[in-house]
Parts: C-alpha cells; structure tokens; sequence
C-alpha cells in the first residue's frame, strides 16, 4: 500500500492557516515586547490613613518559609485578630527556605501576587523596593504606629531602604515594612558536658568545643550552619568575620574588595575553616537549620549555634533524646549570647512584614490593618507568649516574653549587639556568592584565602556591573 | 473487496478534498477544514505553550531585559552570547555536565543492556521482573534525591551504616568534591537504568529466534552469537535510549537541587542550574534566555549528529 503524500503547494486553506498562525506570533511577540512593566520602578505609596475595610469574608494571605514560626503566626493570627475582625481568615503559605525568595519574586516578577503580605528577610527589601514590588509604608508608620516604642535599629532593618547604619535608623528614610519576628543566633551548649558556665570568648568557645570532643567520643565539638543554599554558610562566615573585627563592606562606597578579604576577614575565615571546621561531625557540610537541631536533640554536639527562632523544637521531650521532660532536658542544655572576641557583634535574623503593591485594594487596606493591630503593645506580648520574638521594646522586657522560653533573654541581650548583611537589589547574587565560597572553603573543595579573595573579586564584580549591559548575572 | 484507489494515489489529500461532504455535513465543511477543525486545538496549545515562549525567549536573549526590574528591554544584540561562551564560569559548569552525562549514560547503559539481557534470557518471571526493575522510574526525581538524601546522609544514612558493619569507614558523599558527582550519577542511574533496560528488552525479544537457531546449528558460541546476532540488532534501538538519556542527563536540575545544591562550592553545578541561578537569583532574564537558547542550539546540533550517523547504521 502506498501512502498519502503531499506534494506542491498548500491548498489554499492551509495557507491561509500558516499565515493566520505566522501573524498571531508576531502580533503575541509584539504585544508581548510592548509589556514591559512600564513605568521606572519604583515603590508605590500607601494610604496614612487606613481605608475603610471590607465587611465580606476576606482571607488575607501571607508569605513565609516552612519552620515553626510560620505555624505559630497563623494560630496565633487566627485566634486573635478574628477577635477584632471575625470576617478575615488568615492563611500563611510556607514554601520551602531555599525556595523562598524566589517563590515571592517570581511572583513579584509577573506584577500579579497570590499572597498580601510577603515575609521578607530583611535583605530582601532592597530589591523589592527597587522593583516597586512592597507599599511605601512611611506616612502609615508615622500616622498609626509608635516608632519610639522600639530600639531604632531594629525598625530601621526590617522596614528601612536605603539601609540604616549598623544600630542606627534613619528617621528621614522611608519605610517599607514593620517588624514581625525578631531574631539572632545563639549559642546552646551542654551544661552536663561543659559546665554551667558558657564560654566567654570565641577562642575560649574553640577550646572548651575541642576539650568536649575529646572527652566524648562520638560527640561533636561543635554543629552550626554549613550549607550551600539561603544564606548558611554565609551567616557562619559573617558572624565569625564579626567577631574578629570583620567588615563585609564599606557601604558608602560601595567596595568590597579589600574590606571583606582584609586582615581581619583572612583571620575570621582562618578560624572558621581551620579551628572550627575540625571540630564538627564528618559530613556536616550540608547542615542547616534542621540538621543542627537534630544533632543537638540527638546529643551529638557540645555546643552549637542556631536562630533562637527555631530552637523551641530542642525542648520537646518527643523530638530529643536529652530527657523525657522539658524539664530534663533543660538540665543539659543551656542557651547563651554568642561569645565576644574582638568586637561583640551578633547576626541579625527575623523578618518583617510588607504589603505586595500587587493585592486587591482591600486586602492591602485589611494588611495595614493587621499591622496597625500587630504592632500593638498587647499583642505584642500575646505574640511573644506565642512563641513569637517582639520588637518592640516593652515586649521584649516583658515577662510574657522573657519566660516563654529559655532562650528569649538571650535575644533581648542580642539586640544592642545586631549587625545586618548588605540590604541591596544585588543582594540575592551576593548571598550565593558567599554561600557558595563559604561552602567550598568548609568542604575543601577551596583554599581559605582563595575563597574569601574570590568572595570580595565576585561581589564586587556584581556590584560595579549594575546597570551594565549584556551577560549580568554569570 | 476493492482497492480504496482514492486515498492511495498521488495526490490523496487534494482528492479528499474535493470529495463532496457526507450527507448531513454542512456544504462548506470539507475534509481539508474539519482536518483543521480537529487539529487546531492541538496545534494552539504548542504555539501557545512551546512556541510562542522559545520565540519570546529569543527575543529577550538579545536585550538585558530583567523580569523583575521591568522597564524597556533594551538590545544589547549578541553581548549576552558573547559573555556566556566566554565565561569561565559557565566552562566549568560545561564540563561538570560533560562529566555528568558521560559517566551517567555509560553506566546506565552497560547496567541497563546488561539486566535486559539478563532477563530476556529467563522464560519465567520476566513480565513481573520487568515491572520491578521499572519501579524507580515511575518515581519522581524530588522524591528519589530526597530520600537517597537521607540514605548517603554521612552521620546517620543507612549506605554509611552498612559500610560500618563492614568495618569500613564514613564516606562523605554529598559534601566532598570527589564524591558529590559520583553521588549525582549512581542516584541517577538507579533511577534511569530501568528505562534503558526496558528498550533493550524491547530488542532483545524482536531479534528472530531462527538466527539464534541457525547459529546453535553451527555450533556458534555464546559469545560469537552475542557479538554477531544481538548486538548488531538490538544496537540502533540502544543508540535512541541513549539519545534520549543524554538529552535528559544534559538538563539535569532536580537530583543536583535536592542532593548537592550543587556543592560543595560549585562542583556539582550542572549548566541547567547556573541558568536557574542566573535567572532567578539575580533575575537577569535577558542572559538566562541566551544561555537556553544555547543549551537547546547544543542539544539540536548534537541529536541531528547523532541522528545522522543512526541512519547511517541502519542502511549498513
């Protein structure tokens, strides 16, 4: 049997339905090109007055990553907030850490959000603002909320753009968002192996870690953040870097170079990779958040360093093999502020809450009046007795939350002691930069010295190619 | 029963054409345009979700368009080509995948042959050893790196667990250099081996089993009967498995995302995810669109090579 075949030209319908096709390519292309997000980006401005709210059911969404905070909030938003506002339900969509800055800004980037309120880590905002992604916050603040009610500084990381000095918040600079939870590192320790008493200085942590490996085979000296995605690694270096005196960057002029990769950054990098590295468990080069809480929970670790934030899950009896009571448990593990050594200074963590300048006007008007509510000094102590970390200064003082947990008055110690990353648009090419350097540096896949050399190379690379044309991003 | 000369000349589809519509069947709805009628929908769909987006990521590889900043797309023509071939960086993560690919199909197809041999040997058991073989296939790639995460996790993963019963020590597999990799081609070979298998399978059991018959006469042997009569027919099927295992294992993203994160440092970064790093951590939209469009420009190229010389095989 011979089959079908076409020969010569189309038949006249086909023709017409190539060309129909051809054109509809063209003119999609062409519309498609004319989009392009308009105008220069920049942030929207919110009301100073919140507009009158909504009657009818409203569910007002948030943002965040996948840890117990986020659990936390919503429970707690829910069964509070609903007291005031009995037609709002309050969801809380998690994704996972890595995926998070990416699950909001890939919906930032097609200008149409699922969510009102994006959690955003506090250098994050450098970028959302820049791309007028979050509301302009600042005559709502200065209308509806109590400034003075919280350390400066603290207002001035989660809410600031262009970023506050070190401690320090502009009052002339906008805002884009108001605290939501507050956080650090710090450092927990085994009492029944190292003592009552936590190490004084950095050095003095490194001894005492090494003395417990030691002594206790099959417990690591040490467990902290080693990974290569979101910010772990980093955060190690940067804390460690800290310590020793470090800069990450001279944010005036913009230069990394030589200011990170300096004297006191080699010696940071030196100690992280040549006295602590050695003293943690084989394979924990990947470890992040959930790692190290398991390590500790397990007994495998001496001393370890993690977000107070998510240290409430070492004192479940269910999840820990240190005793079957909190009580037990808490016989044998104690927290502390990280160790001094050159300088005093401590990572600052927690996120603030923001409005998507892409939400429906009336859930942008109900966001702002969640945070209105939020920032309240009530709520703020029913949110500390939730588990959250406040930020406001009489919350943080109050006994509601200093013994909720054990580890909340190591953060309000922390918070005169905060030193933030760079809050920039480039910030998320700088963070893998690091992270990935760091990571390699830990793992031997590189030098020490060549790592951090190449941190400040890449990062000032970045820096200097904004705004440049062609092949951005390599 | 006649021959149905309409359809088998050299001109069928002009003479369907013109063929009057069946009774019932509106006057002006001919063959050639319910033809359209029912493939367009189809059609629509690929222009909508395949095409239309290769064209408009064309478009953006000449321009430093970025989704998230907006604005105009500006053309910066071939600069962002330019950048991408002549990055070191992007050398690296090229032959880190080289290294991927290679190692990854090899293996896979040597265990993949070899278990189909294997089993086209058997007479009993071989639909439901077939089945079991093929169950890490049906498996999602998030699922299979999550839980090899946890197998090769060093402290507490049950391959270190058996490697200590047999007094041998931790192996570092994901957070070493000279492990990660290997760790990415055995977790990916697990899964993909079966798909190798089942097309040799295919061919092994098409191979006529009167030249089998015909060379037990001769008194050939097993392995002359292998070189010979087996692997000369089963070889072309095995050479499209492997195509299709290349073109996969050359735009691995999910195992190296879940396993590594492409650590430690950047050894195990495969091209598809520096394009995932350079497109949304940094949002460069313009230089991410150019460095696909090269990655499909190397697939296309290196599949009609290939396709070539397939052919060739075949009129030999």
């Amino acid at each position: 049997m011979r089959y079908p075949k076409q020969i010569g030209r189309l038949s006249l319908p086909g023709r017409k339905v190539q060309l129909a096709t051809v054109a509809m390519l063209m003119a999609a292309t062409m519309a498609a090109c004319g989009q392009d997000g308009g105008t220069e980006a920049s942030a929207p401005k919110a009301p100073a007055d919140i507009p009158e709210l909504t009657k009818d059911p409203l569910t007002l969404s948030f943002i965040w990553f996948d840890w117990p905070p986020a659990k936390a909030l919503e429970d707690f938003a829910n069964a509070e907030y609903t007291k005031e506002r009995s037609n709002v339900t309050i969801k809380v969509n998690t994704v996972p850490n890595a995926n998070w800055h990416d699950a909001m800004f890939t919906q930032f980037a097609a200008r149409k959000t699922d969510f009102d309120i994006p959690i955003l880590d506090s250098q994050h905002i450098g970028e959302a603002v820049t791309n007028g992604n979050i509301l302009d916050i600042t005559d709502f603040v200065k209308k509806n909320i109590d400034v003075d009610a919280y350390n400066p500084y603290l207002l001035a990381a989660y809410g600031q753009f262009p970023q506050a000095e070190t401690g320090q918040r502009d009052e002339n600079a906008s805002l884009y968002g108001l605290p939501l939870l507050g956080d650090t590192w710090t450092m927990i320790y085994r009492k029944d192996l190292i003592g009552d008493k936590p190490p004084q200085t950095w050095d003095e942590m490194i001894a005492v870690a090494e003395k417990c490996q030691t002594d206790n085979p099959g417990v690591s000296g040490l467990a902290f953040h080693q990974a290569n995605g979101s910010d772990a690694a980093a955060v190690t270096y940067n804390t460690v870097n800290g310590v020793y005196g470090g800069k990450l960057w001279d944010s005036k002029t913009r230069k990394i170079e030589g200011v990170i990769n300096d004297a006191a950054g080699q010696e940071a990098m030196d100690v992280l990779v040549n006295k602590m590295k050695p003293l943690t468990a084989a394979g924990s080069g990947n470890w992040f958040i959930d790692e190290v809480n398991a390590a500790v929970a397990q007994g495998k670790a001496c001393i370890a360093f993690n977000w107070i934030a998510a240290s409430g899950g070492l004192l479940d009896p269910k999840e820990s093999t240190l005793g079957t009571t909190r009580e037990e448990i808490l016989e044998k593990l104690g927290f502390a502020t990280l160790p001094k050594q050159k300088t005093d200074l401590v990572p600052l963590g927690g996120m603030g809450m923001h409005v998507s300048a892409y939400s429906p006007a009336a859930q942008q008007a109900e966001a702002l009046n969640f945070m209105k509510w939020f920032e309240q000094a009530d709520i703020q102590k029913k949110w500390a007795a939730a588990g959250g970390v406040p930020s406001r200064t009489d919350a943080l003082e109050s006994p509601e939350f200093l013994n909720a947990q054990p580890f909340n008055q190591v953060y309000a110690d922390s918070v005169s002691r905060m030193r933030d990353m760079w809050n920039v648009p480039e910030y998320a090419r700088l963070i893998d930069i690091e992270n990935t350097n760091v990571n390699a540096a830990l793992n031997g896949a590189k030098n020490p010295k060549d790592a951090l050399n190449d941190i400040a190379k890449e990062q000032q690379g970045v820096l200097d190619s904004a705004g440049g044309k062609g092949g951005g991003g390599l | 029963m006649s021959d149905p000369v309409s359809v088998t000349t050299d001109h069928p589809v002009r003479e369907a054409s013109a063929t009057p519509p069946a009774p019932g069947r509106s006057r002006h709805l001919s063959d050639r345009w319910l033809t359209v009628a029912f493939i367009s929908p189809a059609l629509l769909l690929l222009l909508a979700m395949s095409v239309f987006p290769l064209l408009w990521a064309l478009y953006l590889s000449f321009t430093d368009y970025s989704a998230t900043r907006g604005g105009p797309a500006t053309f910066v023509w071939f600069e962002n080509f330019t950048a991408i071939l002549t990055s070191a960086q992007v050398h690296l993560r090229a032959f880190t995948t080289l290294i991927y690919v290679v190692g990854a199909v090899t293996l896979q197809t040597v265990l993949g042959f070899s278990i189909a041999y294997l089993i086209s040997r058997r007479t009993h058991g071989r639909g439901l050893l077939t089945t079991l073989f093929l169950v890490p296939m049906m498996l999602s790639p998030v699922v299979v790196g999550l839980f090899w995460r946890f197998m090769l996790d060093a402290q507490f993963g049950v391959i270190n667990s058996m490697l200590g019963s047999l007094g041998l020590g931790q192996v570092e597999w994901l957070t070493r250099q000279n492990t990660a990799l290997i760790s990415l081609i055995v977790v990916d070979t697990w899964q993909w081996t079966p798909f190798i298998m089942l097309i040799a399978l295919a061919g092994l059991t098409a191979v006529p089993k009167y030249l089998y018959e015909a060379a037990s006469i001769d008194r050939a042997s097993e392995w002359f009967r292998f070189r010979t009569i087996t692997l000369p027919l089963v070889w072309p099927l095995l050479l499209i498995a492997v195509l299709f295992r290349a073109i996969e294992a050359f735009r691995l993203f999910d195992l190296v995302y879940i396993l590594t994160s492409g650590g430690p440092g950047v050894s195990t970064e495969t091209l598809s995810f520096h394009v995932y790093k350079v497109a949304f951590l940094g949002f460069n939209t313009g230089t991410a669109s150019a460095y696909g469009i090269l990655m499909v420009v190397i697939v296309i190229v290196l599949a009609q090579l290939y396709m070539r010389y397939l052919n060739k095989l075949k009129e030999d």
